[in-house]
């Protein structure tokens, strides 16, 4: 069962080797392109990416089933349903001006205080509440599922519990912001990685099947600077800007609702 | 009369969306489109996510243009008939002596707008199910052992409206007391502090009472099946993993690295579906999946069919060479699979929305 001090989700041993062997699948899925050997299987056919669409829901699922297996009490349950709900309504404020990115710095500090197993469920619930509100569920959601879970599950294990002295609340204040830098970063290069072999096929910059990590990181990271560079910085320095200003009371707040959830 | 299954829709809408991925032919990817459009205005209802289709079409417009403005600056295929000749640009060897600019040709556009319009019909395909799929019914169609995951993102989906009612009332209070003030600080302590509060207050409440309502307590699952449930999954993720690994390399020969990812998929499925049997929920008025369903699935299969039996007999025309500049041919057997793919438009009632014809 879950810890009866707080909604946090209870991850176990089979918890973590699922999530363990989830980020080595998700992290073949996207990079692949980079990793492929020449004369591999994957380059040989055109099938083989799309499989990896289809696939990566089938490895959430797996993983969500082996969280939630006694790990979720109704606490939990609730709190991820608001905070998904919060998630999607904020989202929209995002979309349009570029590279503004307003879900992270939610679903980093919800990760933050309510632990890592939550805060990557919550990262899976609150982007798929978001696509479903908004009819948005195209090819690129599980990819955005996926990498949102890993950001709450990061945020979730940063060390350090809640300080109470004023230097220790900035501290971990500037330690959120530079694990949302890092986090925003990485999340852009992974999603291009996923989207990179679909969106162009022929010329300087496209994907070569088969060229193998010389060849084609090159040109991945050409794609990069002459598409998403600027959207991956402006996502960084929102996420890391909204924390810094919106994290001592959403902290406060959150912390406040899990001490209060203590009845058990 | 409610519409069809949504997983019907779904499938469905993958299975053109297959269809599209098998061909470069302009005029089989235009009639998926059609396709897709006519059973969208003829099914959909008038719920708020049905006009996704429209969004959608919108995306794989700005696909194609994207697609076209690559091309255009970075190059692609070459062809004999130049349109216009940008200045060229040829970058150092140290950045991997990339060409900007230069020559335009007729043939390599059209391969380009080809391949953007491929992309463009899957995520109409894709539209058409957003359109046409109702996500709550989805959500009661979800694994019984997602039973708490799926709860919250239902509870999602029913508080997001509540915040925006939320907002009001607190707006409304505020304005009362005299606080008209827009700077950003003051309306964060004054507004979204307030609608947090009251948000997580809600949950609490809710999960009291789903609590006292017995939701949440260990049901009797005997530790046996549990530890079996668990073997499965970690057995499913680890073949998925050796799997994606192995096509990978080269090291391990093709079938091998295949049937590793299908029988990893094959323990996962199992593991999800043994776990499911095992959550002793009831389900209230449970979606079924009927022959109409069946029938819409079959539709979708036709199409994906017809665009197989024509890459075999006319792979040419499936696949249509753009240089020397000809217009392409129409595979019958394709075009034929997919216009029976529109047979939901007449399967399925249209729902007239109310307040007239759309």
């Amino acid at each position: 069962m879950a810890s009866p001090a707080s909604p946090r989700t209870a991850i176990r041993w089979r918890g973590a080797l699922a999530l363990g062997l989830a980020a080595a699948f998700g992290l073949v899925a996207t990079s692949w392109p980079l990793l492929a050997a020449p004369g591999g299987a994957l380059t040989e056919t055109t099938s083989g990416p799309w499989l990896f669409a289809l696939l990566l829901p089938l490895v959430t699922a797996v993983v969500l089933v082996q969280l939630a297996d006694g790990g979720m009490d109704a606490r939990a349950v609730a709190m991820l349903g608001v905070l998904s709900a919060v998630v999607a309504a904020v989202r929209p404020f995002g979309a349009g001006a570029a590279g503004v990115e307003t879900v992270f710095f939610l679903i980093i500090l919800a990760g933050r205080v309510f632990g890592p197993g939550f805060g990557f469920i919550l990262g899976n619930t609150g982007l798929f509440a978001s696509a479903l509100l908004t009819g948005g569920v195209g090819p690129w959601m599980p990819y955005q599922m996926f990498a949102a879970a890993f950001v709450g599950l990061g945020a979730g294990l940063l060390p350090g519990a809640a300080p109470s002295t004023r230097l220790g609340r900035a501290g971990e204040l500037a330690m959120l912001a530079a694990f949302a830098v890092v986090a925003s970063l990485a999340f852009g290069l992974l999603l291009n990685l996923s989207f990179w072999p679909f969106a162009i096929t022929e010329g300087n910059l496209a994907y070569v099947p088969g060229g193998g990590a010389g060849e084609n990181l090159p040109r991945l990271l050409a794609y990069t600077f002459a598409t998403s560079l600027g959207w991956d910085l402006g996502r960084a320095v929102t996420t890391a800007l909204l924390i810094v200003l919106t994290g001592p009371v959403l902290l406060r707040v959150l912390r406040r609702t899990a001490r209060r959830a203590q009845w058990v | 009369m409610t519409g069809a299954h949504p997983v019907a829709w779904w499938s469905w809408a993958l299975l053109l969306a297959t269809a599209a991925s098998r061909t470069a032919n302009p005029w089989l990817l235009l009639l998926i489109i059609g396709v897709s459009g006519l059973v969208v205005t003829w099914c959909r209802g008038d719920e708020p996510w049905s006009g996704a289709y429209r969004v959608f079409l919108l995306i794989g417009a700005a696909a194609i243009a994207v697609r076209m403005v690559f091309y255009v600056i970075f190059g692609g295929a070459e062809g004999a008939t130049v349109l216009f000749r940008l200045p060229e640009v040829r970058l150092p060897d140290w950045a991997a002596g990339f060409r900007l600019g230069g020559a335009v040709t007729t043939e390599g556009a059209l391969a380009a707008a080809y391949d953007g319009l491929r992309l463009a019909t899957l995520l109409v395909c894709v539209g058409a199910a957003n359109a046409l799929a109702s996500p709550r019914r989805l959500l009661r169609s979800m694994p019984a052992a997602l039973y708490e995951v799926s709860v919250a993102v239902v509870v999602a989906l029913s508080v997001a409206p509540q915040l925006v009612s939320s907002v009001t009332r607190i707006r409304r209070a505020r304005a009362l007391r005299g606080n008209t003030r827009r700077n950003p600080a003051n309306l964060m302590r004054t507004v979204v502090v307030p609608v947090l509060h009251d948000a997580l207050d809600r949950s609490l409440a809710l999960a009291a009472a789903m609590a006292s309502r017995g939701y949440g307590r260990a049901a009797g699952i005997p530790a046996p099946a549990r530890r079996a449930t668990s073997a499965f999954l970690l057995t499913g993720l680890l073949g998925l993993c050796a799997g994606a690994y192995a096509l990978l390399g080269k090291a391990t020969p093709a079938p091998v690295a295949w049937g590793l990812l299908a029988i990893g998929a094959a323990a996962a499925v199992f593991g999800i579906a043994f776990a499911s049997k095992r959550v002793p929920h009831t389900r209230y008025r449970t979606d079924r999946f009927g022959p109409r369903d069946w029938a819409v699935l079959a539709a979708g299969s036709a199409a994906v069919a017809g665009t197989v039996v024509s890459g075999a007999v006319e792979a040419g025309a499936v696949w249509p060479a753009t240089s020397p500049l000809t217009a392409p041919p129409l595979p019958a057997a394709a075009a034929a699979g997919i216009l029976i793919a529109a047979a939901p438009a007449a399967l399925v009632p249209a729902r007239i929305p109310q307040g007239g014809p759309a």
